[in-house]
């Protein structure tokens, strides 16, 4: 809807305020990505200007040295995984509940709901402590079986109040033909619930992705460890080479941009589904 | 009869895996915090039951009192810095005052998708000697030898954090606001326009109570998350220097497993859930009564 045209002073305003948040988002990012190119004598006597050669060894280092490659596989590992079981799962019981009309889903959806204000931190002792007895503490399952379990809250919410919106005629006709009820979830509620599944998915996936306290806490090898946590080792603590360090922050940082940049539509419409989980 | 076991059994086969993780993943856990908080146990042998002693020791604790102090600073800026941000930017995009919204849009969401602890140490690094603040304020304040003092200071510590969460967070709320904003109906506000209501007006008479729930249930969101504040700050200054910058959930986490005080531990993190709930329940309070003047 246009503005008309007494509206001056409002777009003044209206443009120094969007032009000014807007560098102030993006001028910390271009400089990282100018910075990881320098080697660390010239981030320390220049830290504004270009790179004089765009030096390619800081990445190189911070992907071996600092085993990045190592912690990169593993958050696709994790991040993928436990996404496509958090995405089949709340589909299925989406599906349940807003299909299935028995009273129980209500006080399961309510539990579900509840789940949805309860953080990481008031679950992380008991379940440090389940870990160590049950033998999954430190391993590959024991960050994939509660990566599933944080992700579900918000799905199963977006899932059902998705199929919730889709007219019962298309399941009744095929239950009519003779269809079960798993074949009409794997060949109608599927198909239609496409751009929910994008949503979901490229949400949770996101926060999979970004996760840090879960795997800090319940791993400490190596070799099972994600990014962020990684990142944070090798670049917080470990490296006093501020060029290793930008270069392990762009690793961090580019696949999710580029992600973003692809996905946008459906990220902000996770997030815009009304809560966010920051 | 058949029909009806086919159905029973499809439900189950669909709801129970998610069910199931769920349950023991998180419902399951909180309840055993709930007790362990009464306990003292450092994980081996058999907790012992202490009673109040935790919370008692906890609400006693300076340390958790100035955590508490920051992350009351937390839920401060973001329901009065985010919130409000978010929903100028939003408005402006809605309303098309800026050409190039898409781009704008795009730009103020993009630190939302970056991982809390990347953020935290390339803020670490812009606010470092080396820079791109302290080599900023130098050209300003004309003082070659400038560097950021207020990490030090008790007081002060906690305020580049609280700049850095503004930083990140604010674009989350403008998207939430944008996709609500579209949902009104464009034609009440011409409607409006054309019985010569004024912009401020239309934002103020039409615009601000039709949003008025969204806002209210992303404030509930920004007071549940603010408290549980974590990441950020762990691996931005991990609490310190000499707690300077703590919050709760890093006093939590340090006496949970640093000193092995699990008891101690999960009473910490009963009362950051009972804090939300409380702080919550306030505004849910002023809400309402807000919602009944608007009538």
């Amino acid at each position: 809807m246009p503005v008309r045209k007494s509206l001056l002073p409002w777009k003044i305003f209206a443009y120094s305020i969007m032009v000014l948040f807007t560098i102030l988002a993006i001028t910390p990012l271009l400089w990282l990505l100018t910075s990881s190119f320098k080697p660390h004598a010239e981030i320390v006597r220049n830290p504004l200007g270009l790179p004089r050669t765009w030096y390619m060894e800081n990445f190189r280092r911070a992907w071996t040295q600092g085993s990045l490659g190592v912690y990169f596989m593993n958050s696709v590992f994790y991040s993928i995984i436990a996404t496509s079981i958090t995405t089949l799962f709340a589909l299925g019981s989406g599906y349940t509940f807003a299909k299935f009309n028995y009273r129980i889903s209500k006080f399961f959806f309510a539990l579900y709901t509840l789940g949805l204000l309860i953080t990481v931190h008031s679950v992380i002792v008991p379940l440090f402590v389940l870990e160590t007895y049950t033998g999954i503490g430190n391993t590959r399952l024991g960050v994939i079986i509660p990566y599933i379990a944080f992700g579900l809250p918000f799905a199963v919410y977006l899932a059902t109040g998705y199929l919730k919106g889709i007219p019962d005629s298309l399941e009744e006709a095929a239950l009519i033909d003779g269809a079960t009820y798993m074949q009409i979830f794997r060949y109608i509620i599927v198909p239609v619930a496409t751009p929910i599944i994008a949503t979901m998915f490229i949400y949770t996936f996101l926060s999979n992705w970004n996760e840090f306290v879960l795997v800090l806490t319940l791993t400490s090898k190596t070799a099972i460890r994600s990014l962020p946590v990684g990142i944070n080792s090798f670049a917080g603590g470990m490296s006093r080479d501020y060029g290793l360090q930008f270069s392990a922050l762009v690793i961090g940082t580019i696949p999710m941009i580029l992600f973003y940049l692809i996905f946008h539509e459906y990220l902000e419409r996770g997030f815009a589904a009304g809560i966010s989980k920051e | 009869m058949h029909n009806r076991f086919r159905k029973r059994y499809s439900y189950w086969l669909l709801t129970a895996p998610g069910l199931v993780v769920f349950l023991l993943v998180i419902m399951f856990p909180v309840i055993y915090s709930v007790s362990l908080s009464f306990t003292e146990w450092s994980g081996y042998g058999t907790p012992k039951f202490v009673g109040m002693k935790n919370y008692i020791d906890i609400l006693s604790d300076s340390i958790f009192l100035h955590g508490l102090r920051n992350n009351l600073l937390i839920v401060f800026i973001s329901v009065f810095g985010q919130i409000p941000l978010g929903f100028i930017f939003a408005y402006i995009l809605h309303r098309r005052m800026v050409g190039g919204g898409r781009f704008f849009q795009t730009m103020i969401f993009l630190p939302i998708t970056i991982s809390s602890v990347v953020v935290a140490l390339l803020w670490n690094q812009i606010f470092s000697a080396s820079g791109l603040f302290t080599a900023f304020m130098r050209i300003i304040t004309e003082d070659p030898r400038y560097v950021i003092g207020m990490f030090e200071q008790k007081n002060l510590a906690i305020v580049p954090i609280l700049f850095v969460l503004l930083w990140m967070h604010t674009g989350t709320y403008m998207v939430i606001y944008l996709a609500n904003l579209q949902k009104i109906s464009p034609s009440i506000i011409e409607a409006a326009q054309i019985d010569g209501a004024s912009e401020g007006q239309t934002l103020r008479r039409i615009i601000l109570p039709s949003m008025f729930p969204v806002i209210a249930t992303t404030a509930i969101f920004a007071i549940s998350g603010s408290l549980k504040a974590f990441d950020l700050i762990y691996a931005m200054t991990g609490g310190g220097p000499a707690h300077f910058s703590e919050v709760i959930a890093i006093y939590m986490y340090v006496n949970t497993f640093k000193y092995y005080k699990y008891g101690f531990g999960s009473a910490a993190s009963i009362i950051i859930i009972l804090l939300s709930v409380g702080l919550i329940l306030i505004l849910q309070f002023f809400t309402r009564r807000i919602e009944r003047r608007n009538g």
